[in-house]
């Protein structure tokens, strides 16, 4: 069966690699380093059997060899982190910038096999920015995503990133929310204030993409929008089920105040949201696997993503444990397949 | 107030079998005056809004009409006059009588900015609590009451704590979640759940909205605009004080310590449970005080009620609460007299039929160690 | 008024007799103690993008506010989970209901 691989996260092999990819007035403002997160884990964010020669995630044929030779995936989704939230809005769509260069420089262009798939970061803070990032590179072939921070300081049904969903929309491209690098200008990671511990952060963040989710379907920013779809790259799908019960029912009480959401809220999760899988989600009974999934059809909604070369990266054989052969070739290869449009690297691949 | 008259109260001296217990009422005081009575003289004009800003029920969110609601139920206002849940009688006749609840918990919800005020705001809620629904309008035993202590200031809560907790009817502590950036797991708690847990007080928390003061948290990712996902997101508030609880250690800090999460969902809890024990299997060497698995402590520490139950197919609904095997966990609810109340006759039957009597009346009889029959009212039929 | 187990409520809409049930479709609350208004709908021209209409045909019920087409008995979100209407006939002074 094949395999696609939708969150990869590819680094620099050295921090100030960055700076051969920005222009001068940039070359000299600091920049945070790659491993510089907030909340770090203990022992280094990455697995530690990476570090050595190059630096985790950084060596295309380390990563080819790791992902396609011995991991048995046929194609990679390589969505890179930014340097966090940065104050300057308009910094942080350099970064972006050349992240984006970099990735089509050192990654997608020498690819001749065409098993590395890419996306177009940009910077939601800075509207005007990330539209003309998006203009600028969505027609490379291999560009098949934009990609944006978990963390904001609104959540991304609002109206003010209403130009950038639009943009990608226009191109037939998802956004991809995936935790960033660093940290900058953000609010507490928890509901209730800062993690005291790594794990206490770890397992709480990727839950707050429900909130992207859930404002992303009342503020009508899908309804408005029908080619729209985000990908929430980090995990967290296991809440979906018991929060959007919750927006059903109370959108019977609550349709007044917001009637363009003209439908449960729930029904446009098939035609407008996919989770990547994450090491923290799912029963930790097997035996429950194949019927969680499909409440709230989330076998319809999940990519396989390893998050190779986090420490917590997971292969396929684990993501899939306990599910039906239905279920399998959904979450391993066709959920993204539909999603990228890519049917035809995949075949390629096999062959 | 209505007034029993003393001959139907005394003509019924009958017992009924324990059935409901209803963890999440809301008693309101039927003035602002009535309040006031019970503060200190010097606080009685400091503790409450002046001049124009006399609402008592901002909403920062809006519920349905809450101009005319104020998120209570229609047809629960008294018709002696008072806002709903201000008659100890019409809410026993309403909540007792008609829907079948043996025993209920009054929760009221207040708050106040600063540490002082708050203290003095939460002391004068419990002496009205204990006075007009604990004392002799409690005469059929089947109302209990919650401390309300400030989480602001938990040595003053520890002192309120042992004011009330030879009482015979507070049986419980109650704090707010909206905690300002402190998460429950934190040492700042420990004076108070010292207290709650010596007295064998379980400490629940109830959001407290419809309050002058409430501190709506700044969410993560920004806040939602609109009430309906502002209130779907919000158990994320339950779940991060909930793994704060377990991964800052606060119940290897106090083994007797019991934590009742009320009115913040339930069916969070089968994968949040999942999670933390994915990433302590993980990442044991950074949780070095936390000795048992993460899901072990929450059966053992930890209640959900159960009101505002999801709307959902039953049969698929009861099937995921199988899947949760939480049945010793939850404690059924109303939410009386508020909006979204939930009615016992329809709630029980979205449980899967061997959870029903732990969830109506088991768990919480054990919890707050509740007798196992009550006094019949007026309209009752007798055990 | 009394009529089936839970009452009926009889609503004057415009000169026309409209009758549901006084039981909401959700969990059985007396529809009709609830307030009777109108309702809204998506108008993108106006500002608020919010359009007040139909006032006085809709059943609010007392506990969740689900909305209900007093004319129908439809749930205005959901029109499966309608509510038991009846037909209203006046004569000699005494009001009629067919279910």
């Amino acid at each position: 069966m094949s395999i696609i691989d939708a969150n990869v996260q590819p680094h620099f092999r050295y921090n100030a690699e960055i700076r051969r990819y920005l222009s001068a007035p940039h070359k000299l403002r600091s920049i945070p380093d790659v491993e510089q997160q907030w909340y770090q884990a203990p022992g280094g964010d990455y697995r530690q059997d990476l570090y050595g020669d190059h630096y985790p995630g950084s060596d295309p044929d380390t990563v080819a060899r790791h992902l396609f030779d011995e991991g048995g995936v046929d194609l990679a989704i390589l969505n890179p982190l930014t340097r966090g939230n940065i104050a300057d809005y308009l910094l942080n769509s350099r970064l972006c910038a050349a992240i984006n260069d970099w990735l089509l420089d050192r990654w997608l262009e020498p690819d001749t096999t065409g098993r590395f798939l890419g996306t177009i970061r940009v910077n939601p803070e800075d509207v005007k920015g990330a539209v003309a990032e998006i203009e600028r590179l969505a027609d490379h072939p291999k560009m098949v995503q934009v990609g944006v921070p978990l963390q904001s300081r609104e959540p991304y049904g609002k109206p003010m990133f209403e130009p950038i969903w639009e943009a990608a929309a226009a191109h037939g491209l998802p956004v991809a929310v995936h935790i960033n690098g660093g940290n900058g200008v953000d609010h507490a990671p928890t509901f209730a204030g800062h993690a005291f511990t790594y794990p206490g952060y770890a397992a709480f963040m990727p839950l707050n993409s429900f909130v992207h989710l859930a404002t992303l379907i009342i503020e009508g920013m899908f309804g408005r929008h029908q080619n729209l779809k985000f990908v929430f790259a980090d995990g967290g799908y296991d809440i979906l089920t018991p929060l959007m019960w919750r927006l059903d029912t109370f959108w019977m009480s609550m349709r007044d105040q917001t009637p363009w959401v003209d439908r449960y809220p729930s029904e446009y999760l098939p035609d407008h949201v996919r989770f990547c899988s994450s090491a923290f989600d799912g029963p930790t009974d097997d035996s429950h696997a194949e019927r969680w999934l499909n409440y709230t059809d989330k076998a319809d909604l999940l990519m396989y993503g390893s998050s190779y070369p986090h420490w917590s990266t997971s292969s396929p054989d684990t993501v899939v444990a306990g599910l039906n052969d239905v279920q399998r070739e959904k979450v391993l290869w066709r959920n993204a397949s539909d999603l990228y449009g890519v049917a035809s690297h995949v075949e390629g691949s096999r062959s | 107030m209505t007034t029993v008259e003393a001959r139907e109260r005394g003509a019924v001296d009958q017992d009924i079998a324990v059935t409901i217990v209803d963890t999440d009422v809301h008693p309101l005081p039927v003035s602002a005056e009535v309040l006031k009575s019970y503060a200190p003289a010097e606080w009685k004009n400091r503790l409450w809004p002046t001049g124009n800003a006399v609402s008592p029920v901002p909403h920062f969110y809006d519920t349905p009409d809450s101009y005319k609601t104020n998120s209570l139920r229609v047809d629960a206002s008294p018709p002696g006059g008072g806002v709903a849940g201000s008659d100890p009688d019409f809410a026993a006749k309403q909540l007792l009588v008609d829907a079948g609840v043996s025993i209920a918990l009054l929760e009221p919800m207040c708050d106040a900015q600063l540490p002082g005020a708050e203290h003095v705001l939460k002391a004068t809620h419990n002496d009205w609590l204990a006075d007009v629904w604990l004392g002799e309008n409690n005469w059929h035993g089947r109302w209990r009451g919650a401390i309300s202590v400030t989480a602001q200031d938990p040595e003053q809560a520890a002192r309120e704590i042992e004011r009330w907790a030879s009482h015979p009817y507070m049986a419980e502590v109650l704090i707010t979640p909206q905690t300002r950036g402190i998460p429950f797991g934190s040492p700042h708690f420990d004076p108070l759940y010292k207290a709650a847990a010596r007295h064998g007080l379980p400490v629940a928390t109830h959001l407290m909205g419809q309050t002058p003061f409430e501190l709506i948290p700044i969410y993560p990712v920004g806040n939602p605009a609109h009430w309906h996902d502002f209130f779907a997101s919000w158990p994320l508030l339950y779940v991060s004080h909930l793994m704060s609880l377990v991964f800052d250690g606060a119940f290897d800090r106090h083994p007797e310590l019991r934590v009742v999460f009320v009115e913040g969902g339930f069916t969070w809890a089968m994968p949040v449970m999942w999670r933390m024990d994915r990433i302590w299997e993980q990442r044991k060497a950074d949780l070095p005080h936390v000795r048992r698995r993460p899901s072990e402590y929450i059966r053992e520490h930890v209640r959900f009620t159960t009101q505002p139950l999801e709307d959902v197919n039953v049969a698929e609904y009861r099937e995921y609460l199988e899947m949760m095997d939480l049945g010793d966990v939850l404690m059924f609810s109303t939410d009386y007299p508020h909006w979204s109340y939930d009615s016992p006759d329809w709630a029980i039957k979205r449980f899967p039929a061997e959870q029903r009597e732990r969830i109506m009346r088991g768990n919480a009889t054990a919890l707050y160690g509740l007798p196992t029959t009550v006094k019949a009212l007026p309209g009752e039929q007798p055990a | 008024m009394q009529a089936g187990k839970f009452g009926v409520g009889v609503y004057n809409i415009d000169g026309s007799l409209y009758a549901i049930a006084n039981y909401c479709s959700h969990e059985g609350a007396p529809l009709c103690a609830g307030y009777v208004r109108g309702t809204t709908e998506f108008a993108p021209e106006m500002p608020d993008q919010i359009r007040h209409v139909r006032e006085g045909q809709i059943a609010r019920c007392p506990w969740h506010q689900w909305e209900f087409d007093i004319t129908t008995g439809a749930n205005l979100a959901d029109p499966r989970k309608r509510v038991r209407t009846y037909e209203v006939d006046v004569s000699d002074g005494q009001v009629y209901l067919t279910a």
